[in-house]
């Protein structure tokens, strides 16, 4: 029974099929994140990399951050914020790959590292940008999915849709693990920091963090309003229940879970009207 | 609230937002949140080369465009897993409150 799961994770830990890590990655690492002078100095080393600054680019340009045009890439980098730029560095061939193939979950990714950035900040917690990089990173295991089970992934998707799964149920059922541990396998074989792979690891199942409980729960907290929004797609239309220790570690209420809402439908708007941009742009 | 393209604002909407030139963030804010919007207004913005604007409720409905009774239905049916967990009923009443504000005083479509 455990054997599909080991093969699977033998595949997915073998670091010569997996994107790797691209080297500016460790230049901007070194780098601290809220000092002004650091955003010109992560703007220089991201531009002599010309794949990662058209792509940054083009993402400061999407709407999914209005329509400001933005044409530099400090520019871009103050608009997005250093961590995202960090972690599209980070993730760069991965998101390559996820916005060609399946911009839902692109967008269910954006509007979880959007959600989780309101909630840290609403909260007043500690390291709002790694908590934001940890949501837009979450559900990197069902990229990997994707990509090395792409032949069981019919059977993945006919299972949730005739027997009303989740998707983690499904891929359980189907591959014996599911995306959150495979996205916890990954952030091994990448040495991210525990920060961001507990988070990525757990996010279906706060127990299970040992030392970033609060972090895990605001990304755990933000892929449940995300999908309550209704926004994007990420694979099951079906919000997952809030987990009590969640609940408990950020010691919510109704009141603050309505302002979060509130300030997440906000910003979600300008997403949600740009396919009325278009059909304006096209009559026009 | 609605981001319309300027094209399709008329008298009397109130602006949600700011409108900033050259609709940067980091530009000068030309009309503040709450203004109501008149022809005049309207035509000094199209001259300002302002491309779209945020409005108050949902007052421009276009093909695809979903209903309040729609988006509630369709919010319940996301929900209808998790029915049984407290936190997830108190999140699910948050959000009925908030799609139903959205949508305006007028509770969404009009029907012709
Ligand atoms: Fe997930
Ligand atoms: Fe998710």
């Amino acid at each position: 029974m455990d054997e599909r799961r080991s093969d699977l994770k033998k595949i997915i830990m073998d670091t010569k099929t997996l994107p790797t890590l691209p080297g500016v990655i460790n230049k901007l690492n070194s780098l601290s994140n809220d000092d002004k002078s650091s955003v010109q100095e992560m703007a220089r080393i991201v531009s002599a990399d010309q794949v990662l600054s058209a792509r940054i680019l083009r993402l400061a340009n999407s709407p999914s951050y209005g329509f400001y045009r933005v044409s530099t890439i400090s520019n871009a980098m103050i608009l997005l914020g250093v961590n995202v730029v960090k972690s599209l560095a980070l993730s760069s061939s991965i998101f390559e790959i996820m916005e060609k193939n399946s911009v839902g979950l692109w967008e269910h990714s954006l509007g979880t590292a959007t959600a989780a950035g309101i909630i840290a900040r609403k909260l007043a917690l500690p390291e709002v940008e790694e908590i934001t990089t940890a949501g837009l990173l979450h559900d990197i295991g069902k990229v990997i999915i994707g990509l090395k089970c792409a032949e069981q992934m019919p059977l993945i998707r006919n299972k949730i849709k005739l027997d009303d799964l989740y998707i983690s149920d499904a891929e359980r059922a189907v591959l014996d693990t599911d995306h959150a541990e495979v996205g916890g396998w990954l952030s091994k074989s990448w040495f991210l920091p525990d920060k961001l792979s507990e988070p990525i690891a757990c996010h279906h199942n706060v127990a299970c963090s040992e030392d970033h409980r609060v972090k895990t729960s605001v990304v755990h907290l933000a892929d449940v309003l995300i999908k309550a929004s209704g926004f994007g797609d990420s694979g099951d239309s079906y919000v997952p229940p809030i987990q009590q220790l969640a609940w408990d570690q950020l010691k919510l209420d109704e009141a603050l879970l309505q302002e979060i809402v509130v300030e997440l439908e906000d910003k979600l708007v300008e997403v949600k009207n740009f396919s009325l941009e278009l059909a304006s742009a096209a009559v026009a | 609230m609605q981001k319309i393209p300027l094209n399709l604002a008329t008298a009397e909407m109130v602006l949600a937002r700011d409108i900033f030139k050259n609709d940067s963030p980091t530009g000068m804010p030309i009309c503040g949140k709450g203004t109501e919007l008149s022809d005049s207004l309207i035509s000094r913005l199209q001259q300002m080369g302002v491309q779209s604007l945020y409005v108050e409720g949902h007052p421009v409905w276009q093909e695809g465009d979903r209903g309040l009774t729609e988006q509630l239905a369709d919010l319940e049916k996301r929900f209808s897993k998790t029915m049984d967990n407290r936190y997830n009923t108190t999140l699910l009443e948050v959000y009925r409150t908030h799609f139903t504000a959205a949508m305006g005083d007028d509770g969404g479509r009009t029907e012709e």
